[in-house]
Formats: structure tokens, sequence, C-alpha cells
């Protein structure tokens, strides 16, 4: 009962009391009058142009970073799986990235992807040759989220290692012996026993990461603010401009049981199509 | 009169500012008034307003705060300041005192909620020894720019930069070329911000910076060389900036010839934008008179005079001629507030401003001509106006 006090107290009462903000154009001030408008809010964000873009863009964050992460920690947590010197070190350093300060090293990035003589502009200009001049990272939309993207790849694969290093420890060791007897090479095992065994793992690294990805928002508020001119706007990066520099609290409570409405569909679909493949 | 009141000021810590409110402002009022305490608290600049909105919603407001002229309209239209010209027994000789401009910024739905501390605005700023290296002087009109562009491209130096397309940058353009924001009841955006002198303005900037003669800064580009960087290194020849500047660059820079002109004429003048800040009372004050009594007090000559001398450019009529024996540097500032202008005092100004920034920003890489941009923000501004009408 006291659990279910404490649960209600900060849980439910936040959230109820944004839902109803979500409501009202609502006066931030003590004694001030907010004015009901009943679903205004919800509909003026979705035909707002900025908040549809916004959407793209952490949907387009998403599908690029989530399969990325969850491969290449994949093969990390395949390689430091096996008998090898050091391993305890590599998988520290690895999982570093995951508890520095996102703060940190947004602004860490953002130096990196500066537009002149930066570390980024070095690699794809000197070392791969990949264009001619120095590219101004943040001045263009897609260019932008790819100093965006690097950083949330960067900042995840530690994480999804982690957890694939542990699923990989509950695989039965008698399950690779009996199919190396039946002449399964490496890959063969891999495929026909790890990824099986891997699978409610990935289910639940995939949904954890998606509803990250579309709530990213210190890398995008300190990196480009959304800009230039909302370019690079995240969802919560706009519930935030709404709310606490335009003072439109009511817009952004919206904003923000929209995004969680997306996330919720999204999630949905997901676990009813995971699910019924493994009921086929 | 006793008690204690409470004021947030942002005054700057790394400079002498704060220095002169604790050690000079505060004792020089506790002479005259020995029973009120002033807690007088620094916010870093960036975040007060923010502190401001929070402190709002929590009912935790300070007694005065020095705030940014561009808030006084925002908080007024939230309920939490006093209306000075209605509650303030002083007003009407305190106002008489100061300019007209800066005064009005403080005016929201006809009464006036702050009073004006100090002023600034943005002059042009340059290396006269530079400019003189091409046998150039300061721009003394548009024209003038253009074809002073022409020359130093030559030897790939950038005529201008800027930091940003806000209005705070970009309202200086349009008003010179004759262009206006709003109209002047401040209700209505379309047939001003995109007449065909404001779009006039956007075209100057814009038609620079596609000729490559304004670098990627002004658009927001993180790890650019910024302005005063660049003017520095003899990247960029001119600057549009406020007063800081020379403090900036007496610390930083002190070899610099840094010279100041007004801004280059178009057709509406020479016409730079009034920046600063006001002191606004808030309702939650416990102690309205004391309150009150500090206000005049850093609306005194002896006070103005002593933040004058660490760079806050007063706004007592009657310091005007003096202020040059001062600091010699604010002689342009002072000629250039004659015609400045305030950006427009709404409660929708930092929505419209970011409208603005993002429209302006498409116009000068060229996605959008000037008209349409400007058309778009008209739009935008008109509604968020009438919201607030």
């Amino acid at each position: 009962m006291p659990g279910f006090a404490l649960f209600v107290l900060i849980m439910v009462y936040p959230t109820v009391q944004a839902a109803l903000i979500s409501l009202q154009k609502w006066a931030p001030v003590p004694g001030g009058r907010s004015e009901w408008i009943g679903l205004d809010n919800y509909l003026k964000a979705f035909s707002d142009p900025v908040f549809l873009d916004a959407l793209v863009n952490a949907g387009a964050y998403t599908v690029v970073t989530v399969p990325l992460q969850m491969s290449i920690g994949l093969g990390l947590a395949l390689l430091l799986d096996g008998a090898m010197p050091g391993r305890t070190v590599y998988r520290v350093l690895l999982y570093l990235p995951v508890v520095t300060s996102w703060v940190v090293v947004s602004l860490l990035f953002q130096y990196m992807f500066q537009s002149g003589p930066g570390v980024a502009n070095l690699i794809v200009v000197d070392v791969l040759g990949l264009v001619d001049a120095p590219v101004p990272w943040f001045l263009e939309r897609w260019t932008a989220f790819i100093a965006i993207g690097a950083l949330g790849v960067w900042k995840g694969v530690g994480w999804a290692m982690i957890v694939y290093l542990a699923a990989l420890t509950a695989v039965p060791r008698d399950q690779h012996e009996a199919a190396a007897l039946d002449g399964a090479g490496r890959w063969g095992r891999f495929v026909h026993v790890a990824l099986p065994a891997l699978r409610p793992a990935s289910i639940v690294i995939s949904i954890l990461l998606i509803i990250g990805g579309f709530n990213v928002f210190i890398s995008v508020l300190l990196m480009t603010g959304g800009g230039p001119a909302n370019a690079t706007q995240v969802p919560l990066t706009y519930m935030y401009q709404q709310a606490f520099e335009f003072l439109n609290f009511g817009y952004g409570s919206a904003i923000a049981f929209s995004l969680t409405l997306v996330i919720l569909a999204i999630s949905a679909v997901q676990y009813l199509a995971t699910r019924e493949r493994k009921g086929g | 009169m006793s008690g204690t009141i409470s004021f947030w000021h942002a005054y700057a810590t790394d400079s002498p500012e704060v220095k002169t409110i604790d050690e000079i402002v505060i004792p020089a009022f506790n002479e005259q008034y020995p029973d009120i305490e002033v807690q007088a608290l620094a916010v870093p600049y960036d975040e007060l307003r923010q502190k401001l909105v929070t402190a709002a919603a929590g009912d935790q407001l300070p007694d005065l705060v020095r705030a940014d002229i561009g808030w006084v309209a925002e908080l007024a239209n939230l309920g939490v300041l006093v209306p000075l010209s209605a509650e303030m027994q002083q007003f009407d000789e305190l106002a008489s005192t100061v300019y007209p401009g800066p005064l009005e910024t403080n005016r929201w739905a006809g009464e006036y909620y702050g009073l004006p501390l100090s002023t600034n605005t943005r002059v042009m700023l340059y290396s006269s020894s530079l400019l003189g290296e091409y046998g150039l002087t300061a721009p003394s009109t548009m024209d003038d720019m253009n074809a002073m562009a022409a020359t130093l491209a030559e030897d790939d130096i950038f005529v201008f930069a800027d930091n940003g397309a806000g209005g705070w940058n970009i309202l200086p353009w349009i008003w010179s070329a004759g262009g206006d924001i709003t109209d002047a009841d401040v209700s209505v955006a379309s047939g001003y911000i995109n007449s065909a002198a404001s779009v006039r303005g956007v075209e100057a900037l814009a038609s620079l910076y596609q000729a490559g003669n304004v670098p990627n800064v002004i658009l927001g580009d993180s790890g650019g060389l910024g302005p005063w960087e660049g003017l520095e290194q003899r990247v960029y020849a001119t600057i549009y900036d406020g007063p800081w500047t020379f403090a900036y660059f007496g610390n930083q820079y002190p070899d610099f010839d840094l010279t100041s002109a007004p801004l280059p004429s178009g057709a509406g003048g020479s016409i730079s934008v009034v920046g600063g800040e006001s002191i606004v009372m808030t309702q939650s004050s416990g102690n309205k008179p004391a309150a009150a009594a500090f206000l005049s007090h850093l609306l005194s000559e002896e006070v103005q005079l002593e933040m004058a001398r660490v760079g806050q450019i007063p706004v007592l009529e009657s310091l005007g001629a003096s202020l040059v024996d001062i600091n010699p540097y604010y002689e342009h500032f002072v000629e250039q507030l004659q015609t400045a202008r305030a950006r427009p005092a709404t409660p929708a100004w930092a929505q419209i401003d970011a409208l603005l920034q993002a429209e302006v920003w498409k116009a000068i890489r060229g996605e959008l001509t000037a008209q349409e941009a400007l058309d778009r923000v008209a739009e935008g501004a008109d509604a968020l106006l009438a919201e607030y009408r």
C-alpha cells in the first residue's frame, strides 16, 4: 500500500496534471487564468509542419541508429564472448561511453564535427577523400544528423553489447557442441544456435532503443538547438522550446503526450509482430 | 523604512559590474536607508529568463529584477509585474529623466511595467589600419559597403560578419532600408515586415552573403570563426556589435585598433537596434515601498555614473554629454542611440524572433526570396500578435 501511494504521488499525479495542462491554454503563474480548449493543442500539433518534421527527424534517427547499435553491439559481444586476453578491459572500455555524461560528449562531438578543421572533416576530406572541401556539418539537416547519429551509436553500442553478452552466456554449451558434431561451422552455429537464443534479448533491445531513439533530446539540444531554421528539431527539443522559451506550456504538454502516443503505437505494433512470429 | 528586499540582476561576475553593485551601489543606498537590507543575486544572463519563469510559476519571485528589455512585456502579460505607471508614486518624475526610446520598451497594454536601467545598441566596428591599407574608410552608405565588398574580396576578406539572423542581427538592415516590423500599436505585421523596403533590407544582406562577402557564421555555423575572432584575425573587415566589445578587446587583444562608426545608411537612414535592461518590481514583493526606494536609487545620477564607468550606458538624458569623458568609445553609441529603435514590445516577441530567424536564414541561403521569407514571417507574426491583442 505505501508503495502504491508513492507510485501515485510521483508517477500518476504528474502525468494526470500534465494531461490536464495539455487541454488548456495554460497560464504558468499561480492565480493566472487558464482557458480550457479541449483537443486544440493536439489538433495544432498534428497540423504543425515543425512538429511533423520533428517526428520524421526522430524516426530517421531511430531507423538508422537502432540497427547500427544492435549489429555493432552484437558483433562486439560475439568477439568478447570467446576467450581472449584483456577481455574484461575491452568490455569496460566499450561500456564507458554509456555511463559518460550526455552533456560532455555532446559538446565534444559538436567540437569534432565543427565546420573548419575538425576531426570529422579531417577524416572525410584527408583520410577517406570522400569530399573535396570541409563539410559545414551543422548547416544542413542530414549532415547534422550524421553527427548526432554518430554520437547516438557511439554512446549506445556498449549497452547493446552488455545485454547481448548476458544473453550469450545463457546459450547452453551442449547445443553448440551438438551442432559442431553435426558438422556446423562457426557461421552455421551462429545462425542456427546463437541467433535463435538471442531472439528475446534482441526484441527487448530493439524496443528500448526505439523508445530511446524517439526520445533523443540532450544531444540535439546542445549540438544544434533544433536549428538551423528548425531543420533538426526533434519532438522533445520542440516541446522544450514551446514550453520553456515561448511559455506555451499547454502546447508543450500536448507535444509530449503526442510523442507518447506515437511511441506506444510503434511499440504495440512491434510487440504484436514479434509475438505472432513466435506463435507461428 | 525597514526590511529586506531581494534583487536579481545578471550583472557579469567576470567584469567589475557585480563588484560595483555590491561595494558601491548598495552601501550608498544603506547610507540613506540603513534599515533596508538589499539581497542582490547575480544570475548568469542566459539563465535569468528561465529562472524568472520557474520562479513565477512557483510564486518565488524576488522584489526587483533587472530584466532584459525584451522580457518586460512577456512578464507583464503573465501578470507578475507591478504596473509602475499606475502604482508607483515616483514614476512620472523618474520617467521624465530617462530617454524616451528605452522607456517605451516597458509599455504593455497601456501601462509601464518597468523603467530603463541601462541601454545599448550596435554600431559598426572595424580595424582602421586594415581599411587604411586598402585606402578605405568606414562605409557610410550601403552603396559604399557593396563597393568595399568587391575591393576586399580580391584578398579573400569578408566585408561583414555577424553570428546570427535573429531580430538583434537583422532589424538594423530592415530599418536602415526604410522598412518596419509592425504597425505602431504592435497589432499587425503584414504590410510592415514584408513591405518592399523591408524586403530590400534583407536582400542587401542576402546578396552580400550569396556573393561570398559574408561568412557562414551568420547561419549559425558552429566551429566557424566568430565575428570577434575573425575581426581580430583580419579576415572580417567589419562587424556590428555593442559597447561590451571594447571591454573584451581591451582584455583579449589590447593591441588591436578597434574603431567604431555609425551603421551604413540606407533609404531609411542609419538605424540600429536598442538593447539594454529594465528594472521591474514584482507583484509578489512583500515590501514595495522599500523596493521602490532602491529602484529610485538605481536611477540616480550617482549610481548611473558608477555603472557607466564599468560599461553600462546610462539612461538619464542629463548624463548624455558627460559619457564620452568616462569612456571615449561611447561616442558613436550615444550618437547611434539617437535614432536606434527597440524591438516591438509584445509577449509574442520570442516566438516572432524565432520565426524571423528561421525564415531569414532561408532567404540568406537563397532557398527563398526575401519577399517569400518575409511574407511567411508576416503571416505567422499576425497570428501570434492576434493572440495577445
